[in-house]
């Protein structure tokens, strides 16, 4: 009887050193897993450790760069969602109404041509400096826009086509283009701005012109140097072109900024107005070129038919031939021959 | 052997082949055009104005400072950043020294090779805008100029394009544009950048031997 009684406290005291052994090897187990080195943040398990992290918590590192103590950034997550979904979708909705309207615009009105051809008697419209300076900006804008929309809507696009591999070396010229020429257009679009902002401020009759009917008036309403879609035109560059300026300049000089999340809202305003700004710009090209006759010359030549600015500009034309008296006659034999007056 | 072996390889090769050959015969053609003899007394050294010549011409005239400033600056800004690219660019050094010349030198650093890009793309483009916007200018251009100017601007831009040094292929475009350049240039005006010695000198001579500033 002693023995079994024994044997039984034996087997109930070793079962409960190994319980004992069990549950402490398993404190000794969450504390080393959970803890964080040193116990300096107060984290004491797993969950807690790993939603500081999920929610952007910041640790210590000890280079430079404070921001590396950051392991997970959920803004960005959110900045991604925002690019990758409403902007691309919305961007590209834009661009195709912008190009849509042009299309029906050019069936609707065909070319607006100068009533009765030239005359062949030009009035001076830009000066070599305006045209330099629009020039520059225009070229800069072709260049930046393209590789923009390259990396906006590419990977929708073009990747399909010719791949990833491809794709990702056309992203990183793309990139690197558009980093390097930015600089050069936020420089040039500041200097654009200045030399075309005296006569783009509204005046008295601008209104009247956009009440007429502007571009879709059958007939002509007078205007001055600018109308009011171009001058509409100008604030929107202006507007657009400095939000995308600054963003533009944080994104490529990122130590400018101190925390990623700037970064994050400096590209959604940027890629935002820029999209904006070559929808608009489509009719801006579109106009300028092919969509009124006459109306290039201006930019290319410096002059433009003093029957062209009577037409278009006619409060403009009124005061630059009375004013300055500068009509040049025969100016139009300079031009080349398919530009020439009609017979 | 991959396109980048190619356009790095045997294209390159032909390329700097026709590049030399080339200009080698548009130097021994203006030696041969020689001049007419003259027989006026000279007045100076002829050897002194072409000297002078080099020099003098690397600032505009007096009388026409205003009217030459704009691509008097877009050129200084084209062929000084060109310049700084082609020499002091560090992918080229490596390339020069392991294709051309054996040694290396100072590179610049990847914030003055972004400065020197932006100059130089400034000039380029300016340059540009007054050929297609200036009346003169329009009138005088031609194919040729304009071939030139797109085939100059191209090289540089696909030569930033593959500052990432990330993709082969990137590298590989560059070096055919650079291939194509180099083949363009004899047959072009892009050869300015070597003769314009020669015309500067005979220029200089022309008017030191009678005592004049060129």
């Amino acid at each position: 009887m002693k023995r079994i009684v024994f044997h039984r406290l034996f087997g109930v005291l070793c079962l409960t050193i190994m319980l004992g052994m069990g549950v402490m090897s398993g404190v000794a187990y969450a504390q080393q897993s959970g803890a964080v080195p040193g116990n300096t943040t107060g984290s004491v398990n797993d969950s807690e450790f790993w939603r500081s992290i999920r929610q952007g918590g910041q640790g210590l590192v000890s280079i430079p760069n404070k921001t590396a103590g950051i392991m997970i950034q959920s803004e960005g997550e959110e900045w991604r969602s925002l690019r990758n979904g409403p902007l691309s979708t919305y961007g590209g909705y834009l661009l195709a109404l912008s190009l849509g309207a042009i299309v029906v615009f050019f069936l609707v009105r065909g070319r607006i041509k100068i009533t009765g051809g030239r005359t062949g008697r030009a009035v001076p419209r830009f000066s070599q400096p305006e045209r330099w300076i629009h020039w520059f900006v225009a070229s800069l804008f072709i260049l930046l826009g393209l590789s923009g929309l390259l990396l906006m809507f590419g990977r929708y696009v073009i990747q399909p086509i010719i791949g990833k591999s491809a794709w990702s070396a056309v992203a990183s010229a793309s990139l690197q283009g558009h980093n390097l020429l930015g600089p050069m257009f936020v420089v040039a679009l500041l200097i654009m701005l200045g030399v075309y902002m005296k006569d783009n401020i509204w005046q008295k009759g601008d209104l009247t012109w956009a009440l007429k009917g502007g571009f879709l008036s059958k007939g002509h309403p007078p205007s001055w140097k600018y109308n009011l879609g171009e001058k509409s035109w100008y604030w929107l560059l202006f507007f657009a072109g400095l939000a995308i300026s600054t963003s533009g300049l944080l994104l490529d000089f990122p130590w400018l900024v101190e925390r990623v999340q700037q970064l994050q809202l400096a590209h959604l305003v940027h890629a935002g107005a820029a999209v904006v700004l070559i929808a608009a710009s489509l009719g801006h090209i579109y106009l300028g070129t092919i969509g009124v006759e006459g109306a290039l010359d201006g930019m290319t030549y410096g002059y433009v038919d003093e029957k062209w600015a009577e037409e278009h500009h006619g409060w403009w034309a009124e005061e630059a031939m009375k004013t300055r008296g500068d009509v040049i006659e025969g100016a139009g034999e300079t031009m080349p021959p398919e530009k020439a007056p009609a017979e | 052997m991959t396109f980048l072996e190619i356009v790095e390889g045997p294209l390159w090769t032909l390329a700097s082949s026709v590049f030399l050959i080339g200009a080698a015969w548009r130097i021994f053609g203006i030696i041969r055009l020689g001049r007419k003899k003259d027989i006026s007394i000279p007045r100076a050294s002829a050897l002194l104005g072409a000297i002078k010549g080099q020099f003098l011409h690397f600032v505009p005239h007096g009388g026409f400072s205003f009217r030459t400033r704009y691509h008097l600056i877009a050129g200084y800004m084209f062929h000084l950043g060109l310049f700084g690219l082609l020499i002091y660019a560090a992918p080229h050094v490596l390339f020069l020294k392991e294709n051309v010349v054996g040694f290396e030198w100072v590179a610049l650093p990847r914030w003055g090779f972004i400065l020197t890009a932006e100059i130089a793309f400034t000039g380029l483009i300016l340059l540009w805008i007054r050929r297609i916007s200036d009346p003169v200018m329009i009138q005088l251009s031609d194919a040729d100029d304009h071939i030139g100017s797109w085939l100059t601007f191209l090289t540089m831009l696909t030569g930033c394009m593959a500052l990432q040094e990330s993709h082969d292929s990137l590298r590989a475009v560059h070096m055919l544009f650079v291939d194509i350049w180099l083949i363009y240039m004899p047959f072009s005006r892009l050869m300015h950048s070597v003769t314009f010695m020669f015309s500067r000198g005979y220029t200089g001579a022309f008017f030191g031997r009678r005592g004049v500033v060129p």
